[in-house]
């Protein structure tokens, strides 16, 4: 559970070096060209291009393998789902009853398959590279609330905890002769009540109790608190931004001003 | 003080040469066999992260193990659901917190016999009888996580006492309790006891280990450092220390009195004052 609520995985390759608001802008960048590249060759050289940063950023193949069923499964679907439900097109290659499978729609789905390919698998090189800690203080650095990224940090500390919790809650309800995956449907969501409830009131108590320790720290005495790192722009930083705004504006320039159908 | 266990033939709990690791690696247990038989008062000790609590989630079957056997009554556990084994083992959780859900005390204590299949009014009885034991009866109509920590957690602790097991698991139960709710607790433990249930107690109180527990499993590093009966094992300061368990005042008094003819078997603040008493005697 904690794998999937935190990628990050240490490392020193370049990519965890990189100054993480240049990561995030980068990500957010190659995510806008995801979505303006409508033809699939450009996205699939986009794909292969997030992957083998991927594979830069010493990504393991389980890690990766973990983190990719959600999406292939999704691309899956996508595929067989687009040519279904989108008649348009010629040349029909089938028609099943009313469903008529074209050419168009299936590379549509394709495409489109593709494209969330790219968008999932680009922002998992920020969270494959970056620790939450790093993320949240880039956050605060570009202009989010201090008080805002303080909360993200802790909802983001907290996750594992709280997944750890409703585990000891569901054992000690089974631990009580309860069997939570017995039953119908209505059976089992009534049994999940007993799970629920000692989970909200443990999650309301440990915020409370949370807060009290925040504030007998000192939060909020202050509103120019010192920042022990302050994250700086170095060139290399700097050269890792011009070139994704150089993937980004190249394609685009040749889409939208030569019409070349990208 | 306590009664002898009787013994039967075979032990109502077993763990035959059992590992444990959880999966981030972290090994919990590694070659532990215990046997633990009916009507016994057993306390299992041992510092923080010793594995006391996954060695006690064994028995219920909330862990299995990587190696080895637990068997319950006999039968492996392997083969059983927690809810068919918690007919037979009761587990009061660390956290009270983690397993109350109902609106009212009443309703919370019921929960469990009425899993386990008891006639209405048979189970309204077993959970009253808990109810009073750990004199909590006059908070029945309460709201379970309203209470304070320490009726929480009696309210937890009888919640479990009124499925009528015959072995009950009791994980720190006396974090959060004061003194005198402490001594109640105890007092209930000790009457079950007395009435042939298996009672096993987590803690880091060896006061009550010394006053109530009749057999000492003393964990160190997801291994059984010692078991033996209470008494004895006090006598072990070394072997305790290593394991981060420090004897009770008593004990230690009467360990630095031994040259006084002290006997070092003395457990309680009663009993010292009984050997002062006699050494004392025997001077004048």
């Amino acid at each position: 559970m904690t794998g999937f609520v935190d990628l990050y995985s240490e490392g020193d390759t370049f990519l965890h070096r990189i100054d993480a608001r240049v990561k995030i802008i980068a990500v957010l960048l190659l995510s806008v060209l995801a979505f303006l590249l409508s033809s699939v060759y450009p996205l699939t050289l986009l794909l292969t291009f997030i992957f083998i940063l991927l594979f830069l950023a010493r990504a393991t193949l389980s890690r990766t393998w973990f983190a990719l069923r959600f999406v292939i499964r999704f691309m899956v679907l996508i595929v067989v789902l687009w040519p279904i439900f989108d008649p348009s097109g010629t040349p029909v290659w089938a028609t099943f009853g009313p469903v008529k499978i074209t050419e168009p729609a299936v590379w549509r789905g394709i495409t489109s398959a593709v494209r969330v390919g790219c968008l999932a698998c680009v922002w998992y090189i920020l969270m494959f590279t970056t620790s939450q800690r790093d993320l949240v203080r880039a956050l605060v650095k570009m202009g989010l609330r201090f008080d805002f990224g303080l909360a993200l940090a802790i909802s983001l500390r907290f996750l594992p905890t709280f997944s750890a919790t409703i585990d000891s809650i569901k054992d000690a309800e089974r631990a009580r002769g309860m069997e939570l995956d017995k039953g119908g449907l209505l059976k089992r969501s009534k049994n999940y009540v007993a799970v629920l409830v000692p989970t909200i009131v443990s999650a309301l108590r440990s915020a409370d109790t949370l807060s009290l320790a925040l504030h007998s720290r000192a939060y909020g005495a202050r509103a120019d608190r010192t920042y022990l790192r302050e994250p700086k722009m170095r060139p290399k930083d700097a050269v890792a931004l011009s070139i994704v705004i150089a993937i980004l504006v190249v394609p685009v320039f040749f889409k939208y001003a030569l019409g070349v159908p990208l | 003080m306590i009664p002898l266990p009787t013994f039967d033939e075979t032990p109502i709990a077993a763990l035959r040469n059992i590992d444990f690791s959880y999966d981030d690696g972290t090994v919990a247990l590694q070659g532990v066999t215990l046997d633990i038989w009916r009507g016994e008062h057993i306390a299992l000790v041992g510092g923080n992260g010793s594995g006391k609590t996954t060695l006690a989630k064994h028995l219920n079957g909330l862990l299995r193990p990587s190696r080895g056997r637990v068997l319950v009554k006999g039968k492996d556990t392997a083969k059983q659901s927690v809810a068919a084994l918690s007919r037979t083992v009761g587990y009061a959780f660390q956290n009270p917190d983690h397993q109350l859900f109902c609106p009212t005390v009443a309703e919370e204590v019921l929960f469990g016999p009425k899993n386990l299949g008891f006639a209405e009014a048979e189970a309204v009885e077993k959970a009253g009888r808990a109810l009073k034991m750990l004199s909590i009866d006059h908070l029945k109509d309460k709201a379970p996580l309203s209470l304070s920590l320490g009726d929480r957690r009696r309210v937890s602790v009888a919640s479990v006492i009124a499925m009528d097991p015959e072995v009950l698991v009791l994980d720190e139960p006396s974090t959060g309790l004061d003194a005198r709710e402490a001594a109640e607790l105890m007092r209930a433990l000790d009457g079950l006891n007395k009435d042939g249930k298996t009672v096993i107690l987590i803690t880091h109180e060896m006061r009550l280990v010394a006053e109530h527990s009749e057999r000492v499993v003393v964990m160190a590093h997801g291994q059984v450092s010692l078991d033996c009966r209470t008494r004895v094992a006090f006598s072990e300061p070394e072997t305790l220390r290593q394991s981060g368990v420090i004897p009770p005042v008593a004990v230690q008094l009467a360990q630095r009195l031994l040259e006084f003819d002290v006997s070092p078997e003395v457990l309680t603040v009663d009993e010292l004052a009984e050997e002062v008493a006699r050494v004392r005697g025997a001077r004048t």
